[in-house]
């Protein structure tokens, strides 16, 4: 009952910010929501045990999906974030029938080569992308209003956790677990390994590609180096690590507290600050299994 | 034994008649096709024996060519001859990093291999980048620039120290894996690590000389490549991909087989480069083939 009344005063809290909080504020927590998906998201396919280095890839097709879909054949933005994920999600239909046949470092390492590929097609394709140039539109999504942006970019998170819960709570938890635990087993459980890796690698990659149209619906453009970016890929990974894998509060906790940390080393050391991302990527791998949360939760179980 | 004749065969042919119809590409690829497999090497030797996926392998190799740069612009120091210092200092930095990452999480779950050796590589840019900026560095030497004549065509000399040096670097791991005390064991390690240990073989040894071994070995391609490439922080992240693409291309142990593709995929390389407007599209050479080949794999291992 006192998570239920925690979870509800958190919700609240996050509905009502923007009354209360300044600009600057609200721009930070939309930002952190974005990278929260993305953690959520990558540790989703995590808990299938596949190592997924595409997250930036599938953020950056989904956000030139959106800016087209607005600049050529002129739809809504709302509905363009529905057709970045839509897009995000084919594709990786597409790919997930070859690339899901991969395990371990193969799989992790073609992921990684797949948003190389996603950029280089951005680059060259210059007459649907832009080129290297890359899109502006002329209005950004609710004509800029960071509010409006915000409670967009909230509900798309709530929908997320939402998400990974069903992942948590259902019988498909029970299917994944298993897979990442030893596949064999699996098999002669009679779980259909592929369809569950297909299915969630879809799921992910949907998630991916909303959060990378909200993110150039909010910016409004589009550029291959900065879309594609490896920080998309990289605070991502930092966040679930810190806060802890295979859960859902774990990510969230990540990047609330890395997202805020970040922001503040920002202002510290202008070049170069995400080498503190790496060493905490180190450090929580070689000292802090579990994350935080998990330490957390281990030390409340164990008194 | 007679497959292997046969892709040998297919292979010069290739040469052959790249070399006929494209003269440019020919030269060109085979240089830059010794390049990637000389860094690839490296990579393939840690992989096979270790077991290990070293993704921060390119930044090594980053971090290696801003030492030669420092020692260029301070000493005076010869690029080539600048491997005798770079060398030990990679062994070092290499024999700290498997020390204080690698070797923690070497027993845990694969997926903690691939993650650490992820944030050493993001550690190790984003310190060059702190340390010397993201501003391309770049070294002059006069006979870096000098071109030859071959029928009539014009290609880099220098250049050509790149297959030099591939080849000799096989033959050196070749010579460390069969002749050398050490080279066996680590045979023996990469094969099967729990049967080694019991024929008391320190596995642990091995696997930390193997790792700063490789290490050092990169600094042969940071030496070559100094007066040719422009120098920034962001350079190795390809070489890494490029590296695992050539080591799946040609398969685990399969230590020629690595120079080989290298140029093969060198030379496709140069020839899309060569088409009058689609040079942009070369960089997906390796990308298509990496995910082709890995893809064809993961089929074939399926459907048996």
């Amino acid at each position: 009952m006192r998570k239920l009344s925690f979870i509800i005063g958190a919700v609240i809290f996050a509905v009502f910010l923007p009354t209360f909080a300044d600009m600057y504020l609200i721009h930070v927590a939309s930002s952190i929501m974005i990278f929260m998906c993305l953690a959520l998201s990558w540790d989703m396919m995590l808990r299938t045990g596949q190592l997924s280095f595409g997250t930036a890839g599938f953020f950056g097709l989904g956000a030139y999906a959106a800016i087209i879909a607005v600049d050529d054949f002129s739809v809504s933005p709302v509905m363009s974030i529905f057709i970045g994920a839509i897009f995000a999600a084919l594709i990786a239909l597409g790919l997930g029938v070859a690339v899901l046949r991969l395990r371990e470092m193969y799989f992790a390492i073609t992921t990684l080569a797949l948003t190389s590929v996603f950029m280089v097609l951005a680059r060259n394709l210059s007459n649907l992308t832009g080129g290297a140039a890359g899109k502006i539109l002329f209005h950004a999504i609710f004509d800029g209003d960071p509010k409006k942006i915000y409670w967009l970019i909230l509900s798309f998170a709530i929908v997320v956790i939402a998400l990974s819960e069903v992942f948590e709570r259902t019988r498909i938890k029970y299917a994944i677990s298993s897979i990442r635990n030893d596949e064999l087993v699996a098999k002669s459980c009679g779980i259909n390994i592929f369809k569950y890796l297909l299915f969630v690698f879809i799921i992910t990659s949907a998630i991916q590609g909303a959060a990378g149209a909200i993110y150039a619906q909010q910016y409004a453009f589009v550029e291959p180096e900065s879309t594609f970016s490896s920080n998309f890929l990289l605070l991502p990974v930092a966040m679930a690590l810190v806060g802890g894998i295979y859960s859902t509060p774990g990510p969230i906790v990540g990047a609330i507290v890395l997202g805020f940390a970040s922001e503040y080393l920002k202002l510290l050391m202008p070049y170069g600050h995400l080498i503190i991302y790496g060493i905490i990527i180190i450090l929580t791998i070689i000292f802090l299994r579990k994350g935080v949360y998990g330490t957390i939760l281990d030390k409340v179980r164990s008194k | 034994m007679k497959k292997i004749m046969n892709l040998y065969i297919l292979f010069f042919l290739m040469l052959f008649l790249v070399a006929l119809f494209r003269p440019y590409a020919f030269f060109y690829g085979l240089q830059r096709g010794s390049l990637y497999s000389l860094v690839a090497l490296p990579l393939a030797l840690i992989l096979g024996i270790v077991g290990l996926l070293n993704l921060a392998h390119g930044d090594l190799l980053t971090l290696g060519l801003y030492l030669g740069y420092i020692l260029f612009n301070q000493l005076r120091f010869d690029p080539i001859f600048s491997v005798i210092v770079i060398a030990p200092i990679l062994f070092i930095i290499g024999f700290v990093v498997y020390k204080l990452t690698i070797e923690r999480v070497l027993k845990s779950h694969h997926l903690n291999l691939l993650l650490i050796t992820f944030g050493v590589s993001i550690t190790l840019v984003e310190f060059i980048n702190l340390l010397w900026t993201s501003r391309p560095r770049n070294v002059y030497v006069p006979y870096a620039t000098k071109s030859i004549n071959i029928f009539g065509i014009n290609v880099g000399a220098y250049e050509f120290l790149y297959i030099a040096a591939s080849i000799g670097v096989l033959l050196l791991i070749v010579f460390i894996l069969k002749k050398t005390r050490f080279g066996q064991a680590a045979f023996a390690v990469g094969q099967n690590p729990k049967g080694a240990a019991i024929v008391g073989i320190n596995v642990k040894l091995v696997y930390t000389i193997t790792f700063s071994l490789a290490t050092a070995m990169i600094a042969i391609a940071a030496s070559l490549m100094i007066p040719r490439v422009s120098i920034f922080p962001h350079l190795g992240g390809p070489f890494t991909m490029r590296s695992f693409c050539l080591t799946a291309m040609a398969g685990l142990g399969n230590l020629p087989g690595i120079v080989l593709s290298g140029i093969t995929l060198g030379l496709a390389e140069a020839i899309v480069q060569s088409i009058p407007g689609y040079s942009g599209w070369s960089d997906l050479v390796f990308f298509g083939v990496l995910i082709l080949v890995i893809a064809l794999k993961g089929y074939r291992r399926a459907v048996r």
